[in-house]
């Protein structure tokens, strides 16, 4: 900002009003995100690094259940779930402080429990009363203890936003200050919100695989192919970073750039399907400086095992008789709508009847995932809605026109009782999906494009049975 | 490397002209060529009233309130001698919770780096002394205020608020929180009163960094709504705020004080009042 623009603003106290967001309902049906402290999921995501919460009875354990636990049913990990210490902040904690509490807690975890990482995370009762968190945190840190701490009280928002805050705290708190060289090859990912996101594992795992395929070296940051802490320590010297989807990580990019002088790259829709795969390869090694012939020898190693599967779906595809989707509907976070849209669009050939947008993305981001919706194809342009409302939502849905086919909707389990109103197939692909047991599966890349077609496909036949 | 910004923050029982002397030393500093914020910290938002005329300027609170997302820039106006004011507010009384409003204030400046961008020199935190919570704690936490004055008369209740926030202060001194710099005595016209308020500093190991007399130009100036450096730049009482303002910019050691335990204080102020009856006897026995 210049100072002749600051001029121009100071004081103007002008409220500002966007006309394109919908009236709220100030109400939300059937939640589709944790509070700000469900990042405490975004820690267990660490490979050996443990949560310390310091909130009132009921916020860890609502924010694991909801998002580990009947989302795919993913598991509590080494330090989520029931490991998850807790000061459960009562009325004392209110009204005298819970800062004594809290260094008990973590006095006593540093006994029972063995992290290369801690992250104490706050609920809404100490960001409220004020607690010093820093002022109880900093005693340990000068003691060489691994811990960092994150304000993630609900009303800073959502797990999103306080994702971005675990993710900064453990960028300035613990990885702390650089100025050696950078790494050339090496690439930090930020992409899908872990445990959120149904298929993190498996979809991390494909997008380091194929990042690792091309030549890169990876710090994937998050679930079982990170190196954990060490790979952590290693983000400064990474030569760029790299944010795949419209929004989630642009923050931390943009602090990265800031803080270390890295450069990153932002990628909005996650490759789903050979054609956005390897467009999206492209791109990044273009960015990296990558060997040529390295890339495209992958790509077209990659692309022939991708088509050959294709080539043998297409007797199904083409010659199934009893009827398969051709309008949809996505309803998930922009960036799992954004490449699944793209993906059922450019590769199947599916007519988008409606997307919704669920994650609440920050205001200044949603005129470019607007743009990344209007630019599907060449001539399919789809007007997303962001809503966060259950009732809504399902209103709208129920108001759009399927056309005379059975639609189907990419959703999540609370759009169960919907798809068997509208007489439709239902694949859960987000937040919370209650009726899918996860393990590994990935939707992304070309692995996970086959897995999809795969489940997509058993849906709809298996509908006949 | 960016320039150090000189942090400090003024506490003080309400009332006992905490941001009349704020806005003088803000006024001073102006004057002298520095780049100057004035952030009240007080659910009235007064704080800054004297450096524009009387007038009253939105609060980021209120911006807060009306907007899901704020510009910084929007609560930001000019004042006397391009100080820029900023108020925090507050909820309606009765209501809410304006600790946790101080917190929402002035993390949203700091989010969006406006101290830097705006190249202060010094950023100087109006806050209501009585630190009944977390939130009013917030200007002397780490990496905010590095040094904390208190203004105080030679009041006894006054002394008590001073002495509330050494407590505030010796909780958070180890742990890189801000320290104090001294008192500033104001209302002092007889030795008596400097007595006192030498006797408390004394005992809890600070220092008096400036003596400011009450004087009928304040209050002249206050009415015209401006500061005493600004209606009456040639009085005496200017000059106290221009030497009180150089001696607090140029401070650079703060301290840990000893703050008096209850009994302590009761036992002290029980010693100050028999002196003080002392003397009133004395006075009626030469009138008689």
């Amino acid at each position: 900002m210049t100072a002749h623009d600051l001029k121009t603003t100071l004081g103007s106290a002008k409220p500002i009003v966007d006309k394109t967001i919908v009236e709220k309902t100030h109400s939300i049906e059937q939640i589709r995100y944790g509070c700000a402290i469900g990042a405490m999921q975004s820690v267990v995501a660490i490979p050996r690094a443990i949560p310390i919460t310091h909130c009132g009875p009921g916020c860890a354990d609502k924010q694991f259940m909801n998002l580990a636990f009947y989302n795919g049913f993913q598991g509590g990990g080494y330090g989520g779930g029931a490991v998850t210490p807790s000061t459960n902040a009562s009325e004392r904690e209110v009204v005298f402080g819970g800062g004594e509490r809290l260094t008990e807690l973590i006095g006593s975890t540093l006994k029972v429990l063995e992290a290369d990482l801690f992250v104490v995370l706050t609920g809404c009762i100490p960001d409220l009363v004020g607690d010093d968190i820093g002022a109880v945190v900093k005693p340990f840190q000068q003691q060489a203890v691994p811990i960092v701490f994150a304000e993630t009280g609900g009303f800073h928002g959502n797990n999103f936003t306080g994702h971005e805050r675990v993710t900064r705290a453990i960028i300035d708190q613990f990885v702390g200050p650089y100025d050696g060289a950078p790494e050339a090859g090496t690439v930090n990912v930020w992409t899908l919100l872990p445990y959120h996101n149904t298929f993190w594992r498996g979809d991390l795992t494909e997008i380091k695989r194929l990042l690792a395929g091309i030549g890169l070296k990876v710090n994937i940051l998050f679930g079982p192919e990170s190196a954990g802490v060490d790979e952590w320590k290693a983000i400064p010297r990474a030569q760029f970073n790299l944010v795949i989807g419209p929004w989630l990580g642009l923050e931390t990019a943009r602090h990265l750039e800031t803080k270390y002088g890295q450069p990153f790259l932002h990628a909005p829709a996650l490759p789903i399907g050979a054609g956005e795969t390897s467009a999206f390869l492209r791109r990044v090694a273009a960015f990296a400086g990558l060997d040529k012939d390295r890339v495209e020898a992958f790509i077209a190693d990659e692309d022939a095992r991708y088509y050959k599967y294709i080539e043998d779906f297409t007797d199904f595809y083409s010659e199934y008789w009893w009827g398969l989707p051709a309008r949809f509907a996505v309803i998930g976070d922009a960036g799992y709508a954004l490449g699944l849209t793209r993906f059922l669009v450019n590769q199947l050939g599916l007519i988008p009847a409606r997307v919704i947008v669920t994650d609440n993305p920050p205001e200044e981001t949603r005129g470019l995932i607007s743009a990344e919706f209007r630019a599907i194809a060449d001539d399919v342009a789809v007007d997303v809605a962001f809503e966060e409302d259950s009732y809504t939502i399902h209103e709208i849905l129920r108001k759009t026109d399927f056309g005379h086919k059975p639609p189907i909707l990419f959703g999540t389990t609370w759009e169960r009782d919907l798809a068997r109103d509208l007489k439709g197939a239902i694949v859960e692909v987000g937040f919370p999906s209650s009726y899918e047991v996860v393990l590994n599966r990935s939707y992304v890349g070309y692995r996970g494009a086959l897995t999809l077609l795969e489940k997509i496909y058993t849906t709809a036949v298996g509908a006949s049975a | 490397m960016t320039k150090q910004i000189k942090q400090i923050a003024i506490y003080g029982k309400g009332g006992i002209g905490k941001s009349t002397t704020t806005s003088n030393i803000s006024a001073a500093l102006a004057e002298a060529g520095y780049k100057v914020m004035q952030f009240g910290c007080d659910p009235k938002a007064d704080s800054t009233n004297t450096l524009r005329g009387g007038e009253y300027i939105p609060t980021v609170l209120d911006l807060l309130h009306a907007n899901a997302r704020v510009n910084a820039y929007e609560a930001i106006f000019e004042g006397f001698g391009g100080i820029y004011c900023v108020e925090a507010g507050g909820p309606q009384p009765g209501v809410g919770c304006a600790g946790r409003g101080i917190i929402s204030a002035v993390q949203l400046l700091k989010q969006q780096d406006v101290f830097e961008a705006l190249d202060l020199d010094v950023v100087i935190y109006d806050v209501l002394g009585d630190v009944v919570c977390g939130g009013f704690a917030v200007p002397v936490r780490e990496g905010i205020a590095e040094h904390v004055f208190t203004v105080s008369s030679s009041d006894f209740m006054a002394i008590y608020a001073a002495n509330n926030l050494f407590k505030g202060i010796q909780t958070y001194s180890n742990k890189g929180g801000a320290l104090l710099g001294g008192v500033i005595a104001n209302s002092i016209n007889t030795d008596f009163h400097r007595d006192i308020i030498d006797d408390f500093v004394a005992r809890t190991h600070t220092q008096v960094v400036e003596y400011v007399p009450r004087s009928l130009s304040v209050t002249q100036a206050e009415l015209q709504g401006k500061t005493t450096i600004e209606a009456a730049p040639k009085s005496e009482q200017a000059d106290v705020y221009r030497r009180l303002a150089k001696r607090i910019v140029e401070h650079t050691e703060s301290k840990t004080p000893t703050p008096l335990d209850q009994q302590e204080l009761r036992d002290w102020s029980a010693s100050w009042a028999d002196r003080l009856i002392a003397v009133e006897r004395q006075s009626q026995l030469l009138a008689s």
